[in-house]
Protein backbone atom coordinates (compact mmCIF):
# COMPACT_ATOMS: atom_id res chain seq x y z
CA UNK A 1 0.00 0.00 0.00
CA UNK A 2 1.25 3.20 -0.66
CA UNK A 3 1.75 6.28 1.91
CA UNK A 4 0.81 9.50 0.44
CA UNK A 5 1.89 13.17 1.41
CA UNK A 6 2.23 16.57 -0.10
CA UNK A 7 5.76 18.34 -0.41
CA UNK A 8 5.52 22.24 -0.25
CA UNK A 9 7.98 24.57 -2.11
CA UNK A 10 7.17 27.76 -0.14
CA UNK A 11 9.39 29.91 -1.71
CA UNK A 12 7.55 29.21 -5.32
CA UNK A 13 4.51 30.18 -2.96
CA UNK A 14 3.13 33.40 -3.99
CA UNK A 15 -0.01 33.85 -1.48
CA UNK A 16 -3.01 33.31 -4.17
CA UNK A 17 -5.16 31.41 -2.16
CA UNK A 18 -6.08 29.15 -5.17
CA UNK A 19 -5.48 25.86 -3.32
CA UNK A 20 -7.85 27.27 -0.60
CA UNK A 21 -10.48 27.62 -3.43
CA UNK A 22 -10.52 24.80 -5.17
CA UNK A 23 -10.43 22.74 -1.77
CA UNK A 24 -13.49 25.05 -0.71
CA UNK A 25 -15.14 23.38 -4.39
CA UNK A 26 -13.61 20.46 -3.95
CA UNK A 27 -15.37 20.05 -0.61
CA UNK A 28 -18.67 21.67 -1.19
CA UNK A 29 -17.66 24.54 1.55
CA UNK A 30 -18.73 27.54 3.14
CA UNK A 31 -16.79 30.60 2.24
CA UNK A 32 -15.69 30.60 5.66
CA UNK A 33 -14.85 26.88 6.14
CA UNK A 34 -11.70 26.18 5.47
CA UNK A 35 -9.10 22.96 5.15
CA UNK A 36 -6.40 25.22 4.16
CA UNK A 37 -5.00 28.29 5.28
CA UNK A 38 -2.28 30.63 3.90
CA UNK A 39 0.03 31.70 6.60
CA UNK A 40 1.80 35.36 5.88
CA UNK A 41 5.33 35.48 7.48
CA UNK A 42 7.21 38.90 7.31
CA UNK A 43 10.87 38.57 7.33
CA UNK A 44 13.68 40.97 7.06
CA UNK A 45 13.63 44.79 6.96
CA UNK A 46 13.92 47.03 4.55
CA UNK A 47 15.49 46.98 1.98
CA UNK A 48 15.70 43.06 2.33
CA UNK A 49 12.13 42.69 3.77
CA UNK A 50 10.22 40.09 2.25
CA UNK A 51 6.99 38.03 2.60
CA UNK A 52 6.81 34.34 2.79
CA UNK A 53 3.46 32.27 2.28
CA UNK A 54 2.75 28.88 4.08
CA UNK A 55 0.08 26.97 2.72
CA UNK A 56 -1.21 24.65 5.88
CA UNK A 57 -3.26 21.90 6.34
CA UNK A 58 -3.74 18.55 8.04
CA UNK A 59 -0.27 16.67 8.22
CA UNK A 60 -2.04 13.02 8.44
CA UNK A 61 0.60 12.15 11.04
CA UNK A 62 1.88 9.12 11.41
CA UNK A 63 1.08 9.13 15.20
CA UNK A 64 -1.88 11.53 15.01
CA UNK A 65 -2.91 12.60 18.71
CA UNK A 66 -6.60 13.22 17.16
CA UNK A 67 -6.33 9.64 16.08
CA UNK A 68 -5.28 8.75 19.62
CA UNK A 69 -8.19 10.50 21.81
CA UNK A 70 -11.01 10.04 19.53
CA UNK A 71 -13.73 8.06 21.55
CA UNK A 72 -15.98 6.66 18.77
CA UNK A 73 -13.14 5.52 16.40
CA UNK A 74 -14.33 8.01 14.30
CA UNK A 75 -11.14 9.45 13.13
CA UNK A 76 -9.12 6.72 11.74
CA UNK A 77 -6.18 6.16 9.48
CA UNK A 78 -7.01 4.98 6.01
CA UNK A 79 -4.54 1.86 4.75
CA UNK A 80 -3.23 4.59 1.81
CA UNK A 81 -1.99 6.51 5.36
CA UNK A 82 -4.40 9.05 4.76
CA UNK A 83 -6.16 10.18 8.29
CA UNK A 84 -10.29 10.90 7.67
CA UNK A 85 -13.48 11.23 9.98
CA UNK A 86 -16.47 9.11 9.48
CA UNK A 87 -19.35 11.16 9.37
CA UNK A 88 -21.65 8.08 10.12
CA UNK A 89 -19.73 7.86 13.73
CA UNK A 90 -18.62 11.25 14.95
CA UNK A 91 -20.26 12.99 17.73
CA UNK A 92 -18.94 16.16 17.64
CA UNK A 93 -16.82 16.06 20.86
CA UNK A 94 -14.78 18.28 19.13
CA UNK A 95 -11.69 16.48 21.54
CA UNK A 96 -9.47 16.00 18.28
CA UNK A 97 -9.63 19.97 17.64
CA UNK A 98 -8.31 20.46 21.30
CA UNK A 99 -5.18 17.26 20.84
CA UNK A 100 -4.20 18.48 17.49
CA UNK A 101 -0.98 20.56 17.93
CA UNK A 102 -1.51 22.16 14.34
CA UNK A 103 -5.10 22.83 15.09
CA UNK A 104 -5.89 21.78 11.47
CA UNK A 105 -9.66 20.38 11.99
CA UNK A 106 -12.76 22.97 12.29
CA UNK A 107 -16.45 21.55 13.07
CA UNK A 108 -19.33 22.03 10.46
CA UNK A 109 -22.11 23.07 12.71
CA UNK A 110 -24.39 21.99 10.07
CA UNK A 111 -23.67 17.82 9.70
CA UNK A 112 -22.40 18.11 13.78
CA UNK A 113 -19.18 16.46 12.92
CA UNK A 114 -15.25 17.37 12.61
CA UNK A 115 -13.67 18.02 8.87
CA UNK A 116 -10.33 18.20 7.84
CA UNK A 117 -7.94 18.02 5.00
CA UNK A 118 -8.90 14.34 3.12
CA UNK A 119 -6.42 14.84 1.28
CA UNK A 120 -8.80 13.94 -1.83
CA UNK A 121 -8.71 10.65 -1.22
CA UNK A 122 -11.97 9.90 -3.44
CA UNK A 123 -9.94 11.43 -6.46
CA UNK A 124 -6.62 9.91 -5.94
CA UNK A 125 -8.52 6.04 -5.47
CA UNK A 126 -9.28 7.08 -8.69
CA UNK A 127 -5.65 7.56 -10.13
CA UNK A 128 -6.06 11.61 -9.34
CA UNK A 129 -4.10 13.87 -7.56
CA UNK A 130 -5.61 16.16 -4.45
CA UNK A 131 -7.43 19.27 -6.11
CA UNK A 132 -5.00 21.98 -4.12
CA UNK A 133 -1.96 20.12 -5.87
CA UNK A 134 -4.10 19.99 -10.08
CA UNK A 135 -4.74 23.80 -9.11
CA UNK A 136 -1.56 25.46 -7.45
CA UNK A 137 -0.37 28.24 -10.53
CA UNK A 138 3.21 27.85 -9.45
CA UNK A 139 3.46 24.00 -8.84
CA UNK A 140 4.50 24.54 -5.69
CA UNK A 141 3.05 21.18 -4.54
CA UNK A 142 4.35 17.59 -5.20
CA UNK A 143 2.16 14.72 -4.06
CA UNK A 144 3.02 11.19 -4.01
CA UNK A 145 4.11 8.25 -2.02
CA UNK A 146 6.59 8.73 0.62
CA UNK A 147 7.59 4.94 0.18
CA UNK A 148 8.25 4.40 -3.15
CA UNK A 149 11.83 6.45 -3.38
CA UNK A 150 11.48 6.87 -7.31
CA UNK A 151 8.18 9.25 -6.64
CA UNK A 152 8.06 12.97 -7.55
CA UNK A 153 7.32 14.06 -3.49
CA UNK A 154 10.40 10.98 -2.45
CA UNK A 155 13.20 12.69 -4.87
CA UNK A 156 11.82 16.20 -3.97
CA UNK A 157 12.24 15.66 -0.08
CA UNK A 158 15.50 14.30 -1.05
CA UNK A 159 17.42 16.55 -3.34
CA UNK A 160 15.65 19.71 -0.74
CA UNK A 161 16.04 18.43 2.38
CA UNK A 162 12.02 19.47 2.97
CA UNK A 163 11.13 18.57 6.93
CA UNK A 164 7.73 18.60 7.86
CA UNK A 165 6.22 21.32 10.57
CA UNK A 166 7.59 21.31 14.36
CA UNK A 167 8.96 18.00 13.86
CA UNK A 168 9.71 17.83 17.20
CA UNK A 169 6.17 17.47 18.50
CA UNK A 170 6.73 13.98 17.48
CA UNK A 171 3.46 12.74 15.31
CA UNK A 172 5.69 12.16 12.04
CA UNK A 173 3.57 14.47 9.86
CA UNK A 174 3.28 13.62 6.25
CA UNK A 175 3.43 17.03 4.57
CA UNK A 176 6.64 18.81 4.14
CA UNK A 177 7.62 21.78 3.81
CA UNK A 178 10.76 23.17 1.72
CA UNK A 179 11.75 26.28 3.59
CA UNK A 180 14.34 29.73 2.89
CA UNK B 1 -6.35 27.64 12.51
CA UNK B 2 -8.88 27.32 15.26
CA UNK B 3 -9.27 28.43 18.81
CA UNK B 4 -10.38 26.53 21.51
CA UNK B 5 -12.84 24.09 20.65
CA UNK B 6 -13.90 24.08 24.53
CA UNK B 7 -16.04 26.78 26.24
CA UNK B 8 -18.67 27.33 29.22
CA UNK B 9 -20.26 23.94 28.79
CA UNK B 10 -16.91 21.67 29.25
CA UNK B 11 -15.84 24.20 31.98
CA UNK B 12 -18.85 24.30 33.75
CA UNK B 13 -18.67 20.03 33.15
CA UNK B 14 -15.45 19.75 34.45
CA UNK B 15 -16.52 21.98 37.75
CA UNK B 16 -19.92 20.34 38.30
CA UNK B 17 -18.03 16.67 37.90
CA UNK B 18 -15.69 17.46 40.47
CA UNK B 19 -18.06 19.20 43.24
CA UNK B 20 -20.40 16.10 42.89
CA UNK B 21 -17.53 13.48 43.15
CA UNK B 22 -15.79 15.53 46.25
CA UNK B 23 -19.50 15.45 48.02
CA UNK B 24 -19.75 12.23 47.44
CA UNK B 25 -16.00 11.69 49.27
CA UNK B 26 -17.17 14.05 51.78
CA UNK B 27 -20.55 12.31 52.46
CA UNK B 28 -18.71 8.49 52.69
CA UNK B 29 -16.27 10.46 54.81
CA UNK B 30 -18.22 11.73 57.89
CA UNK B 31 -20.43 8.91 57.85
CA UNK B 32 -17.75 6.12 58.29
CA UNK B 33 -15.08 8.54 60.00
CA UNK B 34 -16.95 10.94 62.37
CA UNK B 35 -19.48 10.65 64.61
CA UNK B 36 -23.57 11.13 65.10
CA UNK B 37 -23.76 15.08 64.78
CA UNK B 38 -21.62 15.14 61.25
CA UNK B 39 -24.77 12.68 60.36
CA UNK B 40 -26.30 15.34 58.55
CA UNK B 41 -23.45 16.83 56.63
CA UNK B 42 -23.24 13.00 55.21
CA UNK B 43 -26.60 13.27 53.98
CA UNK B 44 -26.25 16.45 52.46
CA UNK B 45 -23.08 15.33 50.95
CA UNK B 46 -24.89 12.44 49.24
CA UNK B 47 -27.90 14.44 48.45
CA UNK B 48 -26.05 16.34 46.47
CA UNK B 49 -23.68 14.36 44.83
CA UNK B 50 -25.86 12.73 42.01
CA UNK B 51 -27.51 16.18 40.86
CA UNK B 52 -24.26 17.58 40.42
CA UNK B 53 -22.86 14.96 38.59
CA UNK B 54 -26.07 14.78 36.19
CA UNK B 55 -26.35 18.46 35.45
CA UNK B 56 -22.10 18.60 34.76
CA UNK B 57 -23.00 15.06 32.11
CA UNK B 58 -25.87 17.22 30.60
CA UNK B 59 -23.72 19.98 29.89
CA UNK B 60 -21.21 17.88 28.25
CA UNK B 61 -23.76 16.12 25.99
CA UNK B 62 -25.25 19.81 25.11
CA UNK B 63 -21.89 20.19 23.95
CA UNK B 64 -22.03 17.94 21.49
CA UNK B 65 -22.99 18.31 18.31
CA UNK B 66 -23.86 15.20 15.92
CA UNK B 67 -23.84 13.12 18.75
CA UNK B 68 -26.66 15.26 20.81
CA UNK B 69 -29.24 15.91 17.64
CA UNK B 70 -28.64 11.82 16.66
CA UNK B 71 -28.36 10.51 20.73
CA UNK B 72 -27.48 6.79 19.39
CA UNK B 73 -24.17 7.71 17.64
CA UNK B 74 -23.47 8.14 21.92
CA UNK B 75 -23.07 4.29 21.99
CA UNK B 76 -20.20 4.90 19.64
CA UNK B 77 -18.07 6.80 22.70
CA UNK B 78 -17.15 3.61 24.44
CA UNK B 79 -15.21 2.37 20.95
CA UNK B 80 -11.60 3.88 21.85
CA UNK B 81 -10.40 2.81 25.29
CA UNK B 82 -6.70 5.13 24.53
CA UNK B 83 -9.23 7.65 24.58
CA UNK B 84 -10.09 9.13 28.17
CA UNK B 85 -13.66 10.35 26.98
CA UNK B 86 -14.34 7.07 26.48
CA UNK B 87 -13.17 5.93 29.86
CA UNK B 88 -15.11 9.08 31.50
CA UNK B 89 -18.14 7.71 29.63
CA UNK B 90 -18.18 4.44 31.46
CA UNK B 91 -16.73 5.95 34.94
CA UNK B 92 -19.71 8.06 35.01
CA UNK B 93 -22.85 5.77 33.61
CA UNK B 94 -21.04 3.33 37.02
CA UNK B 95 -20.91 6.35 39.24
CA UNK B 96 -23.96 7.94 38.43
CA UNK B 97 -26.12 5.38 39.67
CA UNK B 98 -23.75 4.83 42.52
CA UNK B 99 -24.79 8.39 43.95
CA UNK B 100 -28.00 8.25 43.25
CA UNK B 101 -28.43 4.97 45.51
CA UNK B 102 -25.91 6.60 48.14
CA UNK B 103 -28.19 9.13 48.22
CA UNK B 104 -31.50 7.20 48.62
CA UNK B 105 -30.10 4.73 51.58
CA UNK B 106 -28.59 7.80 53.22
CA UNK B 107 -31.81 9.85 53.08
CA UNK B 108 -34.43 6.60 53.35
CA UNK B 109 -35.91 7.39 49.87
CA UNK B 110 -38.30 4.86 49.22
CA UNK B 111 -37.69 0.82 49.15
CA UNK B 112 -34.51 1.48 47.08
CA UNK B 113 -33.31 3.62 50.21
CA UNK B 114 -34.35 0.77 52.58
CA UNK B 115 -32.64 -2.14 50.48
CA UNK B 116 -29.39 -0.24 49.80
CA UNK B 117 -29.16 0.17 53.15
CA UNK B 118 -28.37 -3.18 53.99
CA UNK B 119 -25.32 -3.07 51.41
CA UNK B 120 -23.96 1.10 52.72
CA UNK B 121 -20.69 -0.30 53.46
CA UNK B 122 -20.22 -1.79 49.51
CA UNK B 123 -21.63 0.97 48.25
CA UNK B 124 -19.83 3.46 50.06
CA UNK B 125 -16.29 1.35 48.92
CA UNK B 126 -16.86 1.19 45.32
CA UNK B 127 -19.12 4.28 44.60
CA UNK B 128 -15.24 5.92 46.57
CA UNK B 129 -13.00 4.36 43.71
CA UNK B 130 -16.03 5.66 41.37
CA UNK B 131 -15.77 9.28 42.78
CA UNK B 132 -12.17 9.60 42.58
CA UNK B 133 -11.78 8.29 39.72
CA UNK B 134 -14.13 10.57 38.17
CA UNK B 135 -12.61 13.33 39.79
CA UNK B 136 -9.11 12.55 38.72
CA UNK B 137 -10.32 11.63 35.14
CA UNK B 138 -11.35 15.27 34.23
CA UNK B 139 -7.74 15.92 35.19
CA UNK B 140 -6.46 13.31 33.01
CA UNK B 141 -8.80 14.02 30.07
CA UNK B 142 -7.44 17.52 29.48
CA UNK B 143 -3.79 16.32 30.87
CA UNK B 144 -3.47 13.93 27.61
CA UNK B 145 -4.22 16.91 25.13
CA UNK B 146 -1.22 17.24 22.68
CA UNK B 147 -2.21 20.41 21.40
CA UNK B 148 -2.21 22.16 24.43
CA UNK B 149 1.23 21.73 26.23
CA UNK B 150 0.25 23.73 29.61
CA UNK B 151 -2.39 20.87 29.96
CA UNK B 152 0.52 18.46 29.62
CA UNK B 153 1.60 17.35 33.24
CA UNK B 154 0.72 15.27 35.79
CA UNK B 155 0.19 17.92 37.98
CA UNK B 156 -3.49 18.71 36.10
CA UNK B 157 -5.22 15.44 37.45
CA UNK B 158 -3.64 16.08 41.27
CA UNK B 159 -4.99 19.74 41.61
CA UNK B 160 -8.74 18.17 39.85
CA UNK B 161 -8.80 16.17 43.03
CA UNK B 162 -7.83 18.58 45.26
CA UNK B 163 -10.19 20.92 43.97
CA UNK B 164 -12.71 18.58 43.87
CA UNK B 165 -12.36 17.49 47.83
CA UNK B 166 -12.74 21.09 48.53
CA UNK B 167 -15.67 22.00 46.23
CA UNK B 168 -17.39 18.97 47.48
CA UNK B 169 -17.30 20.00 51.25
CA UNK B 170 -18.25 23.34 50.10
CA UNK B 171 -21.26 21.62 48.00
CA UNK B 172 -22.44 19.60 50.71
CA UNK B 173 -22.07 22.15 53.86
CA UNK B 174 -24.13 24.75 51.58
CA UNK B 175 -27.08 21.65 51.10
CA UNK B 176 -26.49 20.83 55.39
CA UNK B 177 -27.21 24.48 56.17
CA UNK B 178 -30.37 24.61 54.05
CA UNK B 179 -31.66 21.41 55.05
CA UNK B 180 -30.98 21.54 58.20
CA UNK B 181 -30.64 24.97 60.06
CA UNK B 182 -29.28 23.23 63.44
CA UNK B 183 -26.14 22.28 61.88
CA UNK B 184 -24.74 25.44 61.42
CA UNK B 185 -22.78 24.77 64.84
CA UNK B 186 -21.67 20.91 63.72
CA UNK B 187 -20.67 22.49 60.68
CA UNK B 188 -17.24 24.52 62.40
CA UNK B 189 -16.28 20.95 62.83
CA UNK B 190 -15.69 20.71 59.36
CA UNK B 191 -13.63 23.95 58.74
CA UNK B 192 -10.77 22.27 59.39
CA UNK B 193 -11.29 20.43 56.94
CA UNK B 194 -11.51 23.07 54.60
CA UNK B 195 -8.29 24.57 55.92
CA UNK B 196 -6.90 21.18 54.89
CA UNK B 197 -7.88 21.21 51.78
CA UNK B 198 -7.50 24.52 50.77
CA UNK B 199 -3.75 24.37 51.50
CA UNK B 200 -3.44 21.10 49.49
CA UNK B 201 -4.87 23.04 46.80
CA UNK B 202 -3.07 25.81 46.67
CA UNK B 203 0.28 24.43 46.90
CA UNK B 204 -0.57 22.18 43.89
CA UNK B 205 -1.82 25.15 41.91
CA UNK B 206 1.17 27.26 42.91
CA UNK B 207 3.25 24.18 41.73
CA UNK B 208 1.46 23.95 38.36
CA UNK B 209 1.37 27.23 37.71
CA UNK B 210 4.93 28.10 38.41
CA UNK B 211 6.94 24.68 36.85
CA UNK B 212 4.79 25.66 33.82
CA UNK B 213 6.82 28.87 33.25
CA UNK B 214 9.71 26.72 32.61
CA UNK B 215 8.10 23.27 30.76
CA UNK B 216 7.84 24.69 27.24
CA UNK B 217 7.43 27.73 25.93
CA UNK B 218 3.63 27.92 24.91
CA UNK B 219 3.00 26.53 28.79
CA UNK B 220 5.00 29.56 29.98
CA UNK B 221 3.02 31.58 27.65
CA UNK B 222 -0.10 30.32 29.28
CA UNK B 223 1.20 30.77 33.05
CA UNK B 224 2.43 34.19 31.97
CA UNK B 225 -1.53 35.03 31.03
CA UNK B 226 -2.16 33.76 34.75
CA UNK B 227 0.38 35.69 36.56
CA UNK B 228 0.86 38.59 35.13
CA UNK B 229 -1.22 38.67 31.86
CA UNK B 230 -4.42 39.26 30.26
CA UNK B 231 -6.24 36.76 32.46
CA UNK B 232 -4.55 37.78 35.47
CA UNK B 233 -6.99 40.32 37.41
CA UNK B 234 -9.18 36.80 37.29
CA UNK B 235 -6.66 34.58 38.21
CA UNK B 236 -5.42 36.78 41.38
CA UNK B 237 -8.78 38.19 42.15
CA UNK B 238 -11.27 34.61 42.01
CA UNK B 239 -9.04 32.06 42.58
CA UNK B 240 -6.35 33.11 44.64
CA UNK B 241 -8.27 36.03 46.70
CA UNK B 242 -11.77 35.41 46.40
CA UNK B 243 -11.60 31.35 46.06
CA UNK B 244 -8.35 30.39 48.34
CA UNK B 245 -7.01 33.44 50.82
CA UNK B 246 -10.75 34.69 51.80
CA UNK B 247 -12.42 31.02 52.48
CA UNK B 248 -9.37 29.52 54.37
CA UNK B 249 -9.19 32.83 56.57
CA UNK B 250 -13.03 32.38 57.32
CA UNK B 251 -12.60 28.96 57.67
CA UNK B 252 -9.57 29.62 60.33
CA UNK B 253 -12.48 32.09 62.42
CA UNK B 254 -15.07 29.51 61.88
CA UNK B 255 -12.97 26.69 64.03
CA UNK B 256 -11.73 28.94 66.31
CA UNK B 257 -15.09 30.87 66.93
CA UNK B 258 -17.13 27.01 67.08
CA UNK B 259 -20.38 27.72 66.53
CA UNK B 260 -20.64 31.24 66.82
CA UNK B 261 -20.06 32.39 63.62
CA UNK B 262 -22.68 34.00 61.82
CA UNK B 263 -24.08 31.66 59.62
CA UNK B 264 -24.32 33.45 56.29
CA UNK B 265 -20.33 34.01 56.67
CA UNK B 266 -19.86 30.02 56.89
CA UNK B 267 -22.27 29.57 53.87
CA UNK B 268 -20.27 32.55 52.38
CA UNK B 269 -16.68 30.91 52.60
CA UNK B 270 -18.22 27.55 50.69
CA UNK B 271 -19.84 29.54 48.26
CA UNK B 272 -16.34 31.45 47.30
CA UNK B 273 -14.65 27.67 47.06
CA UNK B 274 -17.20 27.09 44.75
CA UNK B 275 -16.00 30.49 42.60
CA UNK B 276 -12.64 29.67 43.10
CA UNK B 277 -13.18 25.78 41.95
CA UNK B 278 -15.30 27.27 38.47
CA UNK B 279 -12.97 29.95 38.31
CA UNK B 280 -9.26 27.70 38.29
CA UNK B 281 -11.08 25.77 35.25
CA UNK B 282 -12.29 28.49 33.42
CA UNK B 283 -8.86 29.97 33.26
CA UNK B 284 -6.89 26.61 32.80
CA UNK B 285 -9.44 25.66 29.56
CA UNK B 286 -9.19 29.79 28.55
CA UNK B 287 -5.40 30.14 28.52
CA UNK B 288 -4.88 27.22 26.74
CA UNK B 289 -2.33 28.29 24.02
CA UNK B 290 -1.18 25.43 21.26
CA UNK B 291 2.08 25.18 19.83
CA UNK B 292 3.67 27.91 17.22
CA UNK B 293 3.56 25.67 14.30
CA UNK B 294 5.68 27.98 12.14
CA UNK B 295 8.60 31.13 12.59
S1 LIG C 1 -2.36 17.54 11.67
FE1 LIG C 1 -3.80 17.41 13.37
S2 LIG C 1 -5.69 16.67 12.46
FE2 LIG C 1 -4.06 16.21 11.01
S3 LIG C 1 -3.40 14.10 11.54
FE3 LIG C 1 -2.05 15.53 12.63
S4 LIG C 1 -3.03 15.73 14.65
FE4 LIG C 1 -4.58 14.89 13.28
S1 LIG D 1 -15.33 15.24 17.28
FE1 LIG D 1 -15.68 13.34 16.11
S2 LIG D 1 -13.69 12.84 15.18
FE2 LIG D 1 -13.32 14.36 16.81
S3 LIG D 1 -12.82 13.17 18.64
FE3 LIG D 1 -15.02 13.56 18.73
S4 LIG D 1 -15.97 11.79 17.73
FE4 LIG D 1 -13.79 11.76 17.15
Amino acid sequence: MPRYGIAIDTTKCIGCHSCRVACQNQNSLESNETFNWIKHLDRGRYPSYNKQFIPLQCNHCENAPCQRVCPTGATYTSNEGVVLVNSKTCVGCKYCMEACPYKMRIIDHRRGIVEKCRLCIELVREGGVPACVTTCPTQVRVFGDLDDPNSAISRFIASTGAQPLRPDLGTLPKIFYKRS
Amino acid sequence: MQDSAWGWLIITYLFLAGAGSGAFIAAVACDLLAPDWSKALARAGSLVSGPLVVIGTLCLVLDLEAGFWQPWRQIYMVNNLRSMISWGFIILSIFIPIALVYAAALNEITFVGKLAQKYITIIEIIGSIFAVATATYTGVLIAVVNGVPFWNTPLMPVLFLASAVSTGLAAAMIVAAIIDVNTIKTLSNFALGHVIFLSVEALVLMLFVFMSLTRSTEAAASAGMLITGILSPYFWGLVVILGLVVPFILSIFEFLEYGKMPKSLVVGADILVLVGGMSIRALIIFSGTHPQIIS
